[in-house]
């Protein structure tokens, strides 16, 4: 009786084997397909991490074009205001000429002339004016420059996490590849305006008329409580 | 108050030179440069006739607000007029700083139109 309960067992292994042979045979196909996906995707990712790496080393570069495209444009400026300093001693010389060799006869010419002059004077003025665009294209252009760097942290971190498990060398940032011109330009956090805007209107001079106008009728403790919300 | 000599504060050298220019094209010929708040305040220790000081805001090392903090509360040159000259137009970028007690203020881009008529507004307020 024993016997028999036993080979009743042994039959009963046997069908469980049988069962999990079966189940084997129809999960192979399943796995194959997961080692076929993950055999066309791993190159993919390879690829992925080499464009990573590949964009990483290249930040430096162009957060250093830029710092050479504010330092260019500083030079160059620099230059256009020394003309126009240039022009205005030009046209001082012009005007105290004109005095000396104005007579009777010729005052109206000369009036006309020295209109000319002022109006040279006025025109350079301007230019001096439109020159603040460096300014403010220097601190968009730092602003850029800082989002680039924040990138190129958080690539670095990413590639580090990947190089930790594939032993691969981390692109690094060399400080001694830019000229020491460019890193006059390289802005921290705080010297640069993000908002910066070369805006002729007089709207943002209206609002701080405005604010100092109120300021000097509101006691510094209303301004105070205004900060303290 | 007369101004003597005036203290231009502002990390780029363009700026400084279209606001000296702008200074000599209103008038007034007397003044030194600085190229941020730290140099600026060096200037102010050494130089007993700078009596009106023009900053920027966005300055590395010491910012322009922070100059003007500095000033403020030194007992030397702590009530000298500051006329902040800056990028920032927002309106809080505007309060804080006459909260920090600047006298007046002026959005770039500015002419030596704007530069005048705020410098006259300070110095008949004070």
């Amino acid at each position: 009786m024993e016997s028999k309960n036993n080979m009743e067992n042994v039959f009963s292994k046997l069908g469980d084997l049988k069962q999990f042979f079966v189940f084997g045979q129809k999960i192979v196909p399943v796995i194959q397909k997961i080692i076929d996906f993950m055999s066309d995707v791993v190159p993919l990712l390879e690829n992925v991490n080499n464009s990573i790496q590949d964009s990483t080393s290249k930040i430096p570069k162009a957060s250093t074009q830029i710092n050479s495209v504010t330092s260019a444009n500083e030079i160059a400026t620099s230059e256009i205001l020394d003309i126009i300093d240039a022009m205005f001693l030009d046209l001082s010389t012009i005007r105290t000429g004109l005095e000396e060799l104005k007579n009777e006869e010729n005052s109206e010419k000369i009036k006309v002339l020295n209109e000319v002059v002022s109006k040279i004077e006025n025109d350079s003025s301007r230019i001096t004016i439109s020159l603040q665009v460096q300014d403010i294209t220097a601190q968009q252009l730092a602003s850029v420059n800082h989002l680039i760097d924040s990138v190129q942290n958080k690539l670095s971190s990413l590639l580090f996490e990947l190089g930790k498990q594939q032993d691969r060398p981390i692109p690094t940032f060399d400080p001694a590849s830019v000229s020491e011109q460019d890193s006059d330009y390289a802005f921290s956090d705080g010297t640069f305006n993000e908002n910066a805007r070369y805006d002729r209107s007089t709207e943002k001079q209206d609002l701080v008329d405005t604010l100092v106008l109120e300021n000097t009728k509101t006691s510094q403790e209303e301004i105070d409580k205004l900060f303290a919300k | 108050m007369t101004p003597k000599k005036f203290l231009v504060v502002d990390d780029s050298t363009t700026m400084r030179r279209i606001v000296a220019n702008s200074l000599k094209a209103i008038g007034y010929n007397d003044f030194v440069e600085a190229g941020d708040g730290r140099e600026a305040l060096t200037k102010l220790d050494s130089d007993t006739a700078i009596n009106f000081i023009i900053t920027d805001w966005n300055m590395p090392e010491v910012s322009g607000l922070e100059l003007v903090r500095s000033i403020r509360s030194n007992d030397k040159y702590g009530k000298l007029p500051i006329l902040m000259v800056t990028t920032r137009g927002l309106k809080e970028d505007i309060l804080e700083a006459l909260q920090a007690k600047v006298n007046n203020y002026v959005v770039k881009p500015f002419t030596p139109q704007i530069l005048r008529e705020k410098i006259d507004q300070i110095l008949a307020s004070i």
